[in-house]
């Protein structure tokens, strides 16, 4: 029997078992989709809303990958990202500090709340889960009890600061929020550091052996921690990004994201118990989701159907990735 | 006449009452095969995890290569160049045989701040290694270590060890759960390690493996050393066995 497989054969097994092919392969089909139903879903301005939101749950969903991929992860994001900006513009508009300071103080703010996490589960080595299930509800009563749970206004400040974060600029008729590079940089970079780095070895590590990584002088406990910063950096950057955006800091912003971006994490293709982990199948997985909330309602689905098709979708790739998994194994490189 | 590799002496360990070692004495010379022998609870385990520095003992001292050291956890075996490879092979499965090969000690290639890892050497060294080691079978660098089989496995392990000079090498268990062609794999792996210069323990509770492939023999009973310098080549297992037991013979 002739078992010598050929090279194009072997190509499309390896392209198969990449954990980013089935949510290439979904994007791809809920676009056919969702352009057949509604020719409105390809059209300048709803691309150009689809861009709007997305960078802002694409960057929190950047940070839980590489968090997840070291086999923790972090529910406070959502709180974060409600909180930070509320502590920005409460600074501001106290006259506290310029905008600018403002805002590099609510960011220190935040990556000492990712430190604290960290802390707490590699020093005292309680479960992530518990550790900032805690930090969730800490964060989110700050933030409520210190505004009495009204917005903080943003339309009296006006500063260039603005503009780098959040401002808009058009493409003819096409409009983009500069949020948008920001989130293509960071996912870029942390594609980088995850495929290319030391560190992202280090990161795979601690999530699939970190006895083992421990063994081999792999700092675990600081590339945890370092990550629960990172992480808490990017939903209180993201956090700043919207209040920017939708001109208000409210404290219950952000409520219920945390779920939504382990959703789209898990999507992607990186693995809930660690050691896997992939920026593109996170970056394909946001879309997945914003594309699918914004066509079910565009096509005329009731809005609140939306977590039917988000739970059966994780089901769904969850078999699909589990089934491919075990018959074409893939590396690391 | 070979000179210690690593000496250990006097070394007690105690779990609350409980003695699990009581002034033992051991040492790997250079350029052997050592198989530990003994029964379940005879100080085996507990030794090995004090040499390898998962465990520190209460009362003893080790050298290596003559000089007194301190051994208080696994980095500081690594250090002095020794490598302990477990039954459940301390690989992280996820990873490919080139990044396990290197994790921790990875090479790095352009500007420092980049943190960008040599992969193609990586990939290049792991491949000459795994022939090196006799892996006679196609497996790219690439590959996952969950695709290995556990002899492969083990292989990797050992290849590892070899690379960074690891002069002694740990052994524990390797062959439990492996096929015979898989078991017969290891021994061959051990048996050319030794032949690059290294040395190795090897602990097993299958006494055949062990005959098969050491120089000596030292056995431990109830946390003491009860034979020491037993060539397998002239004596019997039974024999071996014996002394595991302490019980007499026919």
């Amino acid at each position: 029997m002739n078992t010598t497989m050929r090279p194009g054969s072997i190509l499309v097994r390896r392209l198969v078992a990449t954990p980013e092919f089935l949510p290439f392969t979904l994007v791809a089909v809920l676009i056919t989709v969702f352009a057949v139903l509604t020719p409105n879903f390809l059209s300048q301005g709803n691309i150009s809303n689809l861009l709007a939101f997305t960078p802002e749950l694409g960057m929190i969903a950047l940070g839980m990958t590489v968090l997840m991929t070291s086999g923790e992860f972090d529910l406070s994001v959502g709180s974060v990202f409600g909180f930070t900006p509320v502590l920005m513009w409460t600074l501001f508009n106290e006259g506290v500090a310029p905008l600018e300071v403002s805002l590099v103080i609510a960011l220190i703010v935040a990556v000492g709340i990712g430190f604290v996490n960290g802390w707490f589960v590699t020093r005292l080595r309680i479960p992530s889960f518990l550790v900032t299930l805690g930090m969730m509800m800490t964060i989110r009563g700050v933030a409520l009890y210190t505004t009495s749970g009204f917005p903080q206004r943003t339309w009296r400040a006006e500063s260039w600061i603005m503009d780098l974060v959040a401002g808009t600029f058009y493409i003819g008729e096409f409009r983009l929020y500069a949020s948008l590079f920001w989130f293509i940089g960071f996912a870029l970079i942390l594609g980088y550091l995850m495929t290319q780095s030391r560190i992202g070895n280090w990161i795979q590590a601690a999530g699939g052996n970190p006895v083992s990584a421990r063994a081999r002088g792999v700092r675990v406990s600081l590339t945890k921690t370092w990550l629960f910063m990172l992480t808490s950096f990017l939903a209180a950057y993201a956090g700043i990004t919207s209040s920017i955006r939708v001109s208000a800091a409210n404290p219950n912003s952000g409520t219920g994201y945390e779920l939504e971006v382990i959703a789209m994490v898990v999507i992607g293709g990186t693995a809930l118990a660690g050691g896997r982990g992939t920026i593109l199948g996170t970056v394909l997985g946001v879309l997945m989701l914003r594309m699918m909330r914004n066509g079910i309602v565009l096509i005329g689905v009731p809005g609140l159907a939306y977590n039917i098709f988000i739970g059966v979708t994780i089901l769904g790739m969850m078999a699909l990735q589990s089934y491919l998994a075990r018959r074409h194994p893939t590396g690391s490189g | 006449m070979a000179t210690d590799l690593v000496r250990m002496e006097g070394i007690a360990k105690s779990y609350g009452p409980v003695t699990a070692l009581d002034g033992v004495d051991f040492s790997v010379r250079e350029n052997e095969i050592v198989g530990l022998l003994g029964d379940n609870g005879a100080g085996k385990s507990t030794l090995i995890k004090i040499l390898s520095g998962t465990v520190t003992a209460t009362r003893g001292t080790i050298y290596v290569r003559g000089q007194q050291v301190q051994i208080r956890n696994t980095t500081d075996a690594i250090r002095l160049g020794i490598e302990t490879i477990h039954q459940d092979s301390a690989l992280v499965t996820q990873l490919s045989i080139a990044r396990n090969l290197f994790l921790g000690r990875e090479p790095l290639v352009g500007p420092a701040i980049l943190n960008r890892m040599d992969k193609r050497m990586m990939n290049e060294v792991a491949g000459k290694l795994l022939k090196e080691i006799g892996i006679t079978k196609d497996i790219p660098a690439t590959t996952p270590i969950s695709s290995l089989s556990g002899g492969e496995r083990q292989a990797v392990s050992i290849a590892r060890a070899l690379h960074f000079d690891s002069d002694l090498i740990v052994l524990d268990e390797p062959t439990n759960n492996l096929g015979v062609e898989e078991t017969q794999g290891v021994m061959r792996f051990m048996r050319n390690a030794r032949d690059s210069g290294h040395s190795l323990i090897f602990i097993a509770h299958n006494i055949h493996h062990v005959f098969q492939v050491v120089d000596r023999i030292v056995v431990l009973r109830r946390g003491k050393v009860v034979a020491e310098d037993v060539d397998p080549k002239q004596t019997t297992i039974e024999a071996v066995e014996r002394i595991i037991t302490g019980l007499p013979g026919d």
